[in-house]
């Protein structure tokens, strides 16, 4: 039917309609002169600059080493993460042994590290890697824990009535159970990634995306630090919309997630 | 015990003419149903939870088959019999035996199986792997899933079978969950107040399936209800708990397929409500 697909459009077209019109009025503004280039490029400025630095690889290059600084980081401050929620949240004795001290650690700031991170590490991949495992680890911790925990006791007695071993109780009731808080945990820890990295990469760094902005405003180049703006943005929507994938592919069962 | 064997006479009795009656109103299958039943016996139980007594020497002999109801006021101590029976509790004193058809019970053959107030099920499950959950990995998983089908057409909602729960009505789960109590063919079936959430017609219409189904299998069936009608419809013996004793015992001997609103049953509901509410 024409009309619905009609509809669909409209649906899909509505959130971007903003962004549209907040690049419109910035580009009149510039053109206009009401705004100084120096200060702030035309979107066609930024697009140029874009255009110039995918052509010379360098966006590429950049991109790829903070894609990659980003995900390991994530794989093993997430990985620990979630290792020890799943602990906590299944053995008393784990948890007692040690959720105080993490409580503890976890109200430090970890982009407060960085000093010392960096008279540890120098400036290598290990100080990147650190300060994102570190900031990733908190949220996925502190939310498989508390999806572990709020799992229906209900569910896991009739569980044990139905003769489930623990294996089962684990992999059929306890782990989609916590499911949906754990997904709650990996879309901020996927914030919190790319905001440690680009803080990283601004302070202390050879390459990468913060890098690449830094060396533009040495050279007064605002039209790339603008494009690097943008960049994290895209990857922060990018990153958004695929744990939105992944939850509606895990969380068919659940009405909340269920798409329309 | 003299009084217990007595008792024990009079409630197979009470089985062998309800069943009879049964097998004239709807064709059941021949094979092993009847001989299924687990038989209960308590003796001398207690149990107290942080030094507060709630059952305190209870004694009681369920013969294998039969569908026994036990009310009382909240906080008799009913549901805890239920869960001790069940081994979801450990007794603090006395013992609980069960008997299969080949004499003492071992391991869970055949198993035991409980339906709580609430259904509880997985809700990332589909009904059909809900129901399967009853089987605990016995058999293929082929074979798991027709046996989970056929349980969910005894319930009648072979249609639903591959839904999410949270798409179903309330009754509707309630009779996932019995189809999931029933798919193993347990010899003891505890209900634990499992229509109580329900409105009234869907309750009715649970209740006939449950009886016809305990017809159809002949399992032993131990209901805890606070709804005296539905204890006096359901059952052939009655039990009032109070203070963690049994307070009275007694037969119900009004024929099945049981009217709705029979004088008889009306009598003894009466008489039962009176105890509740005198004693």
């Amino acid at each position: 039917m024409p009309a619905s697909k009609l509809e669909r459009l409209r649906d899909t077209a509505v959130p971007w309609l903003l962004p549209a019109a907040i690049l419109l009025g910035w580009q009149a503004a510039v053109s206009a002169g009401l705004v100084s280039n120096r200060f702030m490029p035309a979107p066609l400025d930024v697009a140029r600059a874009g255009w110039e630095a995918g052509r010379t690889g360098e966006l590429w290059t950049n991109l790829g080493v903070s894609t990659l600084r980003a995900l390991a980081g994530f794989v093993v401050g997430g990985g620990i993460g979630f290792a020890l929620g799943l602990a906590n949240g299944l053995s008393r004795l784990s948890e007692r042994l040690t959720d105080t001290s993490v409580q503890m650690v976890r109200n430090v700031p970890h982009l407060s590290l960085i000093p010392l991170v960096i008279l540890w590490f120098g400036i290598g991949e290990e100080a990147k890697l650190f300060l994102v495992a570190l900031g990733v680890f908190f949220p996925i911790y502190a939310n498989t824990l508390h999806g572990i925990r709020s799992v229906d006791p209900g569910l896991v007695e009739m569980g044990r009535v139905y003769g489930m071993s623990r294996t089962e109780l684990f992999t059929r009731v306890v782990l989609p159970g916590a499911l949906p808080s754990i997904f709650v945990g990996l879309r901020y820890a996927l914030g919190i990634m790319w905001l440690t990295l680009i803080v990283a990469e601004t302070i202390s760094a050879s390459s990468g995306l913060g890098y690449m902005a830094m060396q533009a405003r040495e050279f007064m180049l605002v039209d790339v630090v603008v494009l690097a703006i943008l960049i994290y943005a895209a990857l922060g929507k990018l990153a958004d919309a695929l744990t939105r994938q992944l939850e509606r592919a895990c969380l068919a069962w659940n009405p909340a997630y269920r798409s329309a | 015990m003299l009084l217990d064997a007595v008792r024990r006479e009079v409630s197979s009795e009470t089985r062998t003419d309800s069943r009879e009656a049964g097998a004239a109103a709807i064709p059941r299958v021949p094979s092993e149903s009847g001989q299924r039943g687990i038989a209960v016996t308590v003796r001398d139980l207690h149990k107290s939870f942080d030094g507060h007594a709630v059952i305190e020497g209870l004694n009681l002999f369920l013969p294998a088959g039969g569908f026994t109801a036990v009310v009382g006021r909240s906080g008799c101590g009913k549901s805890t019999l239920l869960r001790l029976i069940l081994g979801l509790e450990t007794p603090t004193g006395g013992r609980i035996d069960l008997e299969g058809p080949e004499g003492s019970l071992r391991r869970s053959e055949p198993p035991k199986r409980i339906m709580f107030q609430e259904p509880r099920l997985l809700p990332w499950a589909r009904v059909v792997d809900n129901v399967a959950v009853g089987l605990s990995g016995q058999g293929t998983r082929a074979e798991r899933r027709e046996r989970a089908l056929a349980a969910l057409a005894e319930v009648g909602l072979a249609d639903k079978a591959g839904q999410w729960p949270a798409t179903l009505s309330g009754g509707q789960r309630q009779r996932v969950a019995l189809a999931r109590a029933l798919v193993s063919r347990p010899g003891l079936l505890a209900l634990d107040e499992p229509l109580g959430a329900l409105d009234a017609l869907t309750r009715i219409g649970m209740q006939d399936l449950i009886e016809r189904i305990w017809r159809a299998q002949g399992f032993t069936a131990l209901l805890v209800t606070h709804d005296v009608a539905e204890a006096v419809a359901l059952a052939d013996r009655i039990l009032v708990v109070e203070a963690g004793r049994i307070a009275l015992d007694l037969r119900v001997d009004v024929p099945r397929p049981r009217r709705r609103g029979d004088p008889d049953l009306a009598r003894l509901e009466g008489r039962i409500l009176d105890h509740l509410l005198g004693g």
